[in-house]
């Protein structure tokens, strides 16, 4: 059996509405993830489903049927729930625990049928839990807990699956594990409404996204829509690079820095970092962290280096990945070396595409606040010794040398101090 | 359950009653003449086969077993309260006694004996007033015990120490203004089976069974309720009519144990929770073996009651609660460091 789970228009919340106005379809076979900050209103959404929140206006529905209007025992064979874990202080044992799960399909005077053992059986091997079933679960850690009460939702027989943060207690391999089941249940017919936190998660198996914040329903739509720099910036304060995960392709976050607390500042001291290959990247976040303006040399997005400048808003000339530097980009780097009240040029493998970078801090001629972060070494260069002639020539106009990002950072808090 | 747990729980009902019948016969042997087992046994015969009694015979079948048998059914009741309380509030320390439920059924029944009639009345009143007391009760402490929908430990314990506290003064008040009943009253309120009679055993016995009848239809879902009322409710139980219908049967078979041996304590809080510690929290099982354990207790603190000072009797109150206090304190203690259900 399926069944639809919709919300219209619904505001749910308890003494007073947490989330308003939401309206969102879970349908057969689809897997919905909802995302958000911190109380926001995701597992009220959820509770709402199964009574646990009230539903102030519009209406919530399985099957076309008002949540409030079925009866207790008829809702949980349709609709189930893994709530989050909470620690279970009671000595049955696991398959007992599990065996709850059952409770709507076994009569009031009768025992577990064999077609109930089964549903218990099934559920415990899909969460991969059976070596478990004889232990007592007030004695199990929290991630097998979260599995057997998976596994307690799952004996219910639900054509809805409510999750809340269904991993949080797992280990990775477990975590891939539940999703995975979860997934090949939605094959099955299963609709799933599941909050995550973990936003590669999200993104790896949900269909669908949807964004909980500020008391209402943001935005929904495939990870690829929800999921962007802008986005994360609103809804989570986060400066991101989105990336696509290389072997599943899904969508895929790598947070940089916190938004606020003077981070991504909108004036201050500013400082161009030239770098290239990745090797940019760590030096560019530490200088947000200390509230500084972070520009770059010209950069491919394709580039770690680009992709974090981006999600920093470093202002910096964008080219194609290996393309070389045009004299517009030039000009715009020495007008960048120019402005900056700071300039770090970190080790990086230099050719004839970006060796334009170097030439533009010649022409901006900075050498007095340049610094040489790492060492230039033969491997990196790729430019027949142009780069490293530059870097030497920077070296002798007064540059000074820096092993490491971090002391970096400390140069240049001297610097701008001077 | 599985077929090994039906033959366990088998096994466990058959041991317990076994043990409860050879406490009977003890209880009904020891006293002030002393009977030999075989003469209490006989006695039984002739009594069921309507023979003429001997004096001793007399004795047993007219004081000393309706003692026994009432003392044994005030104490399943006591303990059949305990596990019904002790589930429904997830917490090992709920027991009638230190809910004040039991305060409240003393309340009820000390009216109805100060302004009660005569004949049958004298005899359903109490108890009857004794429910109401109890569930009036039980429903007050609950909602002082609830901030939010939460009950803390603490709330429920310190919520039952206060009505109980109050709901005494106010028995102790009408005693006073009914001064002429007052020693007969404060005996009883004391706990004691003095002058136990077999009307009596059957107004226990028929409140009991009806108290326990509805619970143990309801195990299955008492067992869910222990992983609280919001997941129970997720898995299919309706929780309100559940905890509605258990609270009813809890008071019920309170004001039966009360209104006819007025406030023992501790034996509707240990003797669950002893039960719960060796045969596990599965209702199915649990309330009809601390059933049996609260019978088995009672009619053994009865003779240690009447044995200990002989030929003065202690109320059996007193002994109940001199082996539980220090029980208590040890859960209390336990408690903090989470206790298991």
């Amino acid at each position: 059996m399926s069944a639809t789970l919709r919300f219209e228009r619904a505001s749910v919340g308890y003494d007073s509405p947490v989330v308003s106005g939401v309206t969102l379809e879970v349908r057969p076979g689809e897997l919905v993830g909802l995302i958000g900050p911190n109380g926001a209103g995701k597992t009220t959404l959820l509770r709402a489903v199964t009574g646990g929140a009230r539903i102030f206006s519009g209406t919530v529905t399985v099957s076309e049927r008002p949540v409030a209007a079925y009866p207790r025992r008829e809702l949980a064979r349709l609709v189930a729930v893994l709530p989050q874990a909470t620690p279970s202080m009671f000595a049955f044992s696991a398959r007992q625990f599990v065996e709850m799960g059952r409770h709507t399909h076994v009569s009031r005077f009768g025992d577990l049928s064999a077609a109930d053992h089964a549903a218990v059986e099934r559920a415990l091997a899909l969460t991969d839990t059976e070596s478990l079933a004889g232990r007592r679960v007030d004695e199990l850690s929290g991630g097998d807990l979260q599995r057997l009460t998976l596994a307690q939702a799952l004996a219910q027989g639900p054509s809805v699956l409510l999750l809340d943060e269904p991993t949080s207690h797992l280990d990775l391999n477990h975590r891939l594990q539940v999703l995975d089941v979860v997934r090949s249940l939605t094959n099955e017919g299963l609709a799933v409404l599941a909050v995550f936190h973990d936003l590669d998660m999200a993104a790896r198996y949900s269909d669908r996204l949807a964004v909980v914040v500020g008391g209402g329903l943001a935005e929904q739509g495939t990870p690829g829509e929800v999921l962007t720099r802008g986005s994360l910036r609103r809804v989570f304060g986060v400066a991101a690079v989105i990336g696509t995960d290389p072997v599943t392709g899904s969508v895929q976050v790598l947070p940089v820095v916190r938004a606020g607390d003077g981070a991504l500042a909108a004036n201050g001291p500013r400082v161009l970092v030239i770098s290239g290959s990745g090797s940019g990247a760590s030096l560019m976040r530490l200088l947000t962290l200390e509230g500084l303006r972070v520009s770059a040399g010209a950069l491919s997005l394709e580039d770690t280096d680009g992709a974090v400048a981006s999600a920093l808003e470093a202002s910096f000339p964008e080219i194609g990945p290996f393309a070389e530097l045009s004299a517009a980009d030039e000009a715009t780097v020495t007008r960048l070396a120019r402005d900056a009240d700071a300039i770090a040029v970190v080790a990086s493998p230099f050719g004839p595409h970006n060796l334009g970078n170097l030439r533009a801090l010649v022409a901006a001629d900075a050498a007095g606040k340049t610094l040489l972060v790492g060492a230039l070494t033969p491997e990196l260069d790729f430019s027949h010794g142009d780069a490293a002639e530059i870097w030497e020539s920077l070296g002798r106009a007064g540059a000074r040398l820096c092993a490491s990002p971090r002391d970096a950072v400390r140069a240049i808090e001297e610097v701008l101090h001077r | 359950m599985g077929r090994t747990g039906i033959r366990r729980a088998v096994v466990v009902l058959l041991v317990l009653a076994g043990v409860l019948v050879l406490a009977s016969v003890a209880g009904a042997a020891f006293g002030a003449v002393p009977i030999t087992a075989q003469q209490v046994v006989d006695a039984i015969v002739a009594a069921l086969r309507g023979q003429r009694l001997t004096p001793s015979q007399a004795l047993v079948v007219q004081l000393r077993l309706p003692r026994v048998a009432l003392a044994a059914l005030v104490g399943a009741c006591l303990a059949a309260a305990g596990t019904l309380y002790q589930a429904l509030f997830r917490n090992a320390l709920a027991d009638p006694y230190i809910l004040g439920v039991s305060s409240g059924a003393g309340l009820g029944a000390a009216l109805a004996f100060v302004f009660g009639g005569t004949g049958v009345l004298a005899l359903i009143a109490p108890p009857l007033a004794a429910f109401v007391g109890a569930l009036l009760t039980i429903l007050l402490v609950a909602a002082l015990a609830t901030r939010r929908g939460v009950m803390e430990t603490l709330s429920l314990l310190l919520a039952g120490v206060a009505v109980s506290y109050t709901l005494a003064a106010l028995t102790s008040f009408v005693l006073v203004v009914r001064r002429e009943q007052m020693s007969r009253i404060v005996f009883w309120m004391m706990g004691g089976l003095q002058g136990a009679t077999w009307d009596q055993v059957a107004v226990v016995a028929v409140m009991l069974v009806a108290g326990l009848a509805v619970p143990l239809v309801f195990a299955r879902e008492l067992n869910i309720m222990l992983l609280g009322d919001e997941r129970a409710g997720e898995l299919g139980v309706n929780v309100e009519r559940v905890k509605r219908v258990i609270l009813a049967a809890a008071s019920l078979v309170v004001s039966a144990a009360v209104s006819v041996s007025g406030l023992i304590g501790f034996v509707g809080l240990m003797t669950p929770h002893a039960a719960r510690l060796v045969l596990g929290p599965d209702h199915r099982l649990l309330l009809p073996a601390s059933v049996l354990s609260g019978a088995i207790v009672m009619v053994l603190a009865d003779l240690v009651a009447r044995v200990i000072l002989a030929p003065v009797e202690l109320p059996v109150g007193i002994v109940t609660a001199l082996a539980g206090g220090p029980v208590f304190v040890w859960l209390l203690v336990r408690a903090r460091r989470g206790p298991s259900l």
